[in-house]
């Protein structure tokens, strides 16, 4: 009996049982007692099948694996990052992830399966491959994707992440708002919500009457957000606050009066549903006035412009809190930085809000941004860790070395640093996230004396950083 | 590097560990940071060297008494007396960091008591735990520091009782095996009678009572064969596990016929035949041995394989590959055992690592287990390529085959290639080479390897069990893949 023999009639008796007897004619001829024939017909045919040499399967899948210009991070970085990203917090991952997206380097492709989480949070900062490894697991009709934001252009736009494809839409819009309207009307149908959310909220930018109709025919968008804001849009362009269903809303909600012995001044305050719990004031506040602009409200308080609703609100923090927002949305920064002086803690209130979309575009905007509302000397959040994890995400970067140098020598910040008092790991890594690289050896030296569970995050991220900063 | 001689022990005047190999043994980042405060001789007393290979120190932790620490330059083995379960501890570390960076002076002196009753400890085998190797070693013992052994005196008439009583025990245990291998061949009937397609669904429980009777019978290496069996089985992809279960059982009858025959094998498969049932020879023994295969040469860490066995010891293996093409095993496995609770987790080399050495083989008729017997450059950390000869998939294969020919129970067998290449087929990964060999890879794999499909080929070494392939190491065009 030979091997081809063995393996196709011996293994399927040994498969579904001897005991029938269907092998007793090859064991004779093998001598002996059956039993002993029996074992040696099993070894023969077990080294059989070890002899037999894999199978090529049928056919492979082709890999696409994408052209990634980016240069690799260099090699003496691999370890420490890998190190660094092992339990650190989202924000020293995304401070990784803006340092790597700003000298245009990517991780070493044999890296990404050890940095699966990071790589899949943060592709669309990562570059190319990083993007193809974070979609690799997605069904193949799902629409993907490879493109760096520099590489893209009117063709390629659709097929980069959602954020990526908006800031590509809003400087668009700066250029030439139409071409970038014609652009978002031939996909519009195509979009999914949170994309279309994230999309209209480009027409903030170069509004005009040109867009009128493309609104008037999105305006009954299944999305409330998109909805909204094309509401928004539409009242803008009418200039009649009563086609603003959001303003209609507010203006309810604030009483107005006059005040003053010699010259009558109009007072402004806000008043809350009785519903509304005070740690719920901020998110509502958010939410009621995300869609109204300040020139609207301006003109619906009869006012002459956007000052003066900030003078006729000075007394009352919950309506200066959502002109902030407002001023922030539409980069008024100047009119921003009067309105911190009134309430220095407009940032705090910002962050426990949960609003996210501040929609600052670059950094210099963020910068700017940074310097009108905060306040380090006059206030820091006294429950630290979500507020300063809220700025990071807001910056994408470290904060303006002189805001950041105030932030240090705060009181609030040298009495965590107190024995009593230690900060834990999450705000040593929020902070060394937020510090620009000029002060980093200022804080290095404060986190010194702090224990190695709490500073070894922190000070790995601020060596990484250096040593990102120094790659050609 | 400068040498001198003491009596009949060469010593080597010992390059400290490197920095980046104290950072590729640290357990975790937190250790390293914790060690780099220790790295100041405030805190220390005692630093000591003895100028061949060990370093040693006291380090008063928060204990009542300083916490001893000894490290070994040779092969950065390690010991402290600080109850932390990280190792090496930051202490082990932090000695080694001191002596890395050479700003604090060690005193030279000859080891003290504590000190040379470690390294006594680690050259006699009474190891971490002092638990006996259940292959024939004992347990840490791939220690590199070897030396020569200690001669007692011994009363001549106490020594021939004591050899009777030996050979006595040896005959009982000859007796308990081969009465165990016949239950273990009916066992193995009674399995082909009811038929091995439903064996692997039901081998953890028809594997336990066999497996107990063959401990009882003293064939222990059979036992923790069979007792990894339904591992082995559950690990294949299901519709491979019943062929799997025929020639797992089939080697297992071969095994049993070739013990009862071993008086016709050659010496080297008498003795792969009679480790496999589970006799041990120690490694004293074989250091000594005149006539065991000693191999010197630049070894490369290949692989190091960290592996749970069921008796809650953890194996741990490092594969080595010979630099060198003169003749002799290319490839070699040191293997250690330490205990599952309170012993490190992984091997102190790292893959990539050079080191130079004489390894002596356990006889076999296909060698791969080795022991150091001399180290003459300590491992250190290497970036260069290795320099893997220039074989295809095929001609690995074939190199596999005639060593099964050899040796019909063969498991891992080590295979190095060239020109290969990573294919996918649905979820599963396939090492293929143009000449059309192509080796499925482990599922476990999938993830870590995925990166490597993007390359168009690759060199490397890696374990294959007749099933699935372990790649374990591949040199790219962008750079060294390791396995993790």
């Amino acid at each position: 009996m030979n091997a081809a023999e063995l393996k196709t009639r011996v293994v399927p008796v040994l498969m579904s049982g001897a005991r029938r007897g269907l092998l007793d004619t090859e064991l004779e001829s093998l001598g002996g007692d059956r039993d002993h024939a029996l074992l040696n017909v099993l070894s023969l045919a077990g080294q059989a099948l070890r002899f037999t040499r894999p199978a090529q399967p049928a056919e492979y899948a082709v890999e696409t694996w994408p052209h990634d210009e980016r240069p690799i991070l260099p090699q003496t970085l691999r370890a420490p990052i890998l190190r660094l990203l092992e339990r650190c917090t989202e924000d020293t991952a995304r401070a990784l992830a803006l340092a790597l997206e700003t000298r245009r380097l990517r991780p070493h492709p044999f890296d990404l399966p050890r940095m699966d989480g990071f790589v899949k949070k943060h592709a669309d900062r990562l570059g190319v491959t990083a993007q193809y490894w974070a979609q690799r697991e997605t069904s193949p009709q799902a629409p993907r994707g490879y493109f760096d934001a520099v590489d893209l252009n009117a063709e390629t736009w659709t097929e980069a992440a959602p954020r990526i494809r908006a800031k590509f839409l809003r400087e668009m819009r700066k250029r030439d708002a139409e071409s970038a309207r014609l652009l978002l009307e031939k996909t519009w149908n195509a979009e999914d919500a949170d994309s279309r959310a994230q999309l209209i909220a480009a027409f903030q930018t170069g509004l005009s009457a040109g867009d009128k109709d493309f609104l008037e025919k999105i305006r009954k968008d299944r999305a409330p957000r998109v909805k909204a804001a094309v509401q928004r849009f539409l009242a803008a362009l009418s200039g009649s606050a009563a086609d603003n269903p959001a303003l209609a809303a507010c203006m309810e909600r604030i009483e107005r009066s006059k005040s003053g012995l010699l010259k009558k001044r109009q007072t402004l305050k806000l008043e809350l549903p009785a519903t509304v719990k005070d740690h719920e004031a901020a998110r509502w506040i958010q939410e009621q006035f995300a869609d109204v602009t300040l020139a609207e409200l301006a003109c619906a308080c009869e006012l002459n412009d956007s000052q003066g609703l900030v003078d006729g609100a000075r007394k009352d923090d919950n309506l200066l809190f959502a002109l902030a927002m407002m001023a922030t949305r539409e980069r008024r920064f100047e009119l921003l930085e009067t309105i911190a002086d009134e309430i220095p803690d407009a940032w705090g209130k910002m962050s426990d809000s949960n609003w996210e979309d501040s929609s600052l575009d670059d950094s210099a905007e963020r910068a700017r941004w940074a310097q009108a509302i905060l306040r380090p000397k006059e206030w820091l959040p006294s429950q630290p860790f979500p507020a300063w994890s809220w700025l990071h995400r807001q910056m994408e970067g470290p904060l303006p070395t002189n805001v950041m140098r105030e932030v240090l020598a705060s009181k609030v910040w040298t009495a965590q640093l107190e024995e009593e008092n230690k900060p834990g790991t999450e705000l040593v890594q929020v902070f060394c996230a937020l510090c620009p690289p000029e002060l980093r050896n200022h804080l290095r030296s404060q986190l010194e004396p702090l224990t190695a569970d709490r500073n070894d995050k922190g000070l790995m991220l601020l060596e990484i950083l250096d040593s990102l900063e120094k790659t050609a | 590097m400068p040498r001198r001689r003491t009596g009949r022990v060469r010593i080597w005047l010992m390059a400290p560990i490197s920095l980046e190999k104290i950072e590729a043994i640290a357990p975790d980042q937190a250790s390293l940071v914790a060690a780099r405060k220790l790295v100041k001789p405030s805190g220390w007393s005692g630093i000591s060297s003895n100028g061949a290979g060990l370093i040693w120190g006291e380090c008063q932790g928060s204990g009542s008494s300083p916490y001893r620490v000894v490290a070994s330059e040779v092969d950065a083995g390690y010991k402290c007396t600080c109850p932390s379960r990280k190792f090496p501890c930051k202490h082990s570390l932090a000695l080694m960091w001191m002596r890395s960076e050479g700003k604090i002076a060690f005193a030279a002196g000859q080891a003290p008591e504590w000190v040379q009753e470690w390294t006594r400890r680690r050259r006699t085998g009474a190891g971490v735990a002092g638990k006996d190797d259940p292959e024939g070693g004992a347990v840490g013992k791939n220690a590199a520091v070897a030396a020569a052994p200690v001669v007692e005196e011994m009363d001549p008439k106490a020594e021939a009782r004591a050899a009777a009583a030996r050979e006595r025990s040896r005959r009982e245990r000859e007796e308990a095996i081969l009465g165990g291998l016949d239950d273990l061949d009916q066992w193995i009937a009674d399995q082909i009678d009811n038929g091995l397609a439903g064996f692997a669904a039901n081998a953890g429980k028809l594997c336990r009572a066999i497996a107990q009777r063959l401990v009882d019978a003293k064939a222990s290496g059979l036992a923790s064969r069979i007792d990894g069996l339904p591992a082995r089985l559950y690990a294949l992809p299901e519709q491979a596990r019943s062929t799997a279960a025929i020639e797992q059982l089939g080697q297992l009858h071969l095994l049993a016929e070739a013990y009862r025959r071993q008086g016709i094998l050659s010496s080297e498969l008498h003795a792969d035949v009679r480790r496999e049932v589970g006799w041990t020879q120690s490694r004293e023994s074989l250091l000594t041995e005149e006539n065991a295969l000693a191999v010197s040469g630049s070894w490369r860490v290949t692989a190091t394989v960290s592996e749970v066995q069921p008796d809650r010891l953890r194996r741990l293996k490092t594969w080595l590959w010979r630099e060198d093409v003169a003749k002799g095993p290319q490839v070699a496995v040191l293997i250690d055992f330490v205990p599952l609770a309170g012993g490190p987790t992984r091997s102190s080399y790292q893959p990539g690592d050079k080191l130079g050495a004489t390894l002596v083989f356990y006889p076999s008729a296909r060698p791969l287990r080795a022991l150091i017997k001399e180290v003459t450059t300590p491992a250190q950390v290497c970036g260069v390529d290795l320099r893997l000869p220039d074989k295809t998939l095929i001609a690995a294969m074939d190199e596999y085959e005639d060593a099964l020919a050899a040796v019909p129970w063969l498991s891992a067998w080590p295979i190095t290639f060239c020109g290969a290449s990573l294919r996918r087929n649905g979820e599963n990964l396939f090492l293929s080479s143009s000449d059309g060999a192509v080796l499925p890879l482990a599922a476990s794999q999938s993830g870590a390897a995925a990166p490597l499909l993007a390359l168009e080929r690759f060199d490397g070494f890696g374990l294959w069990d007749g099933y699935l392939f372990r790649l374990c190491f591949a040199q790219t065009a962008l750079g060294r893949w390791v396995a993790e």
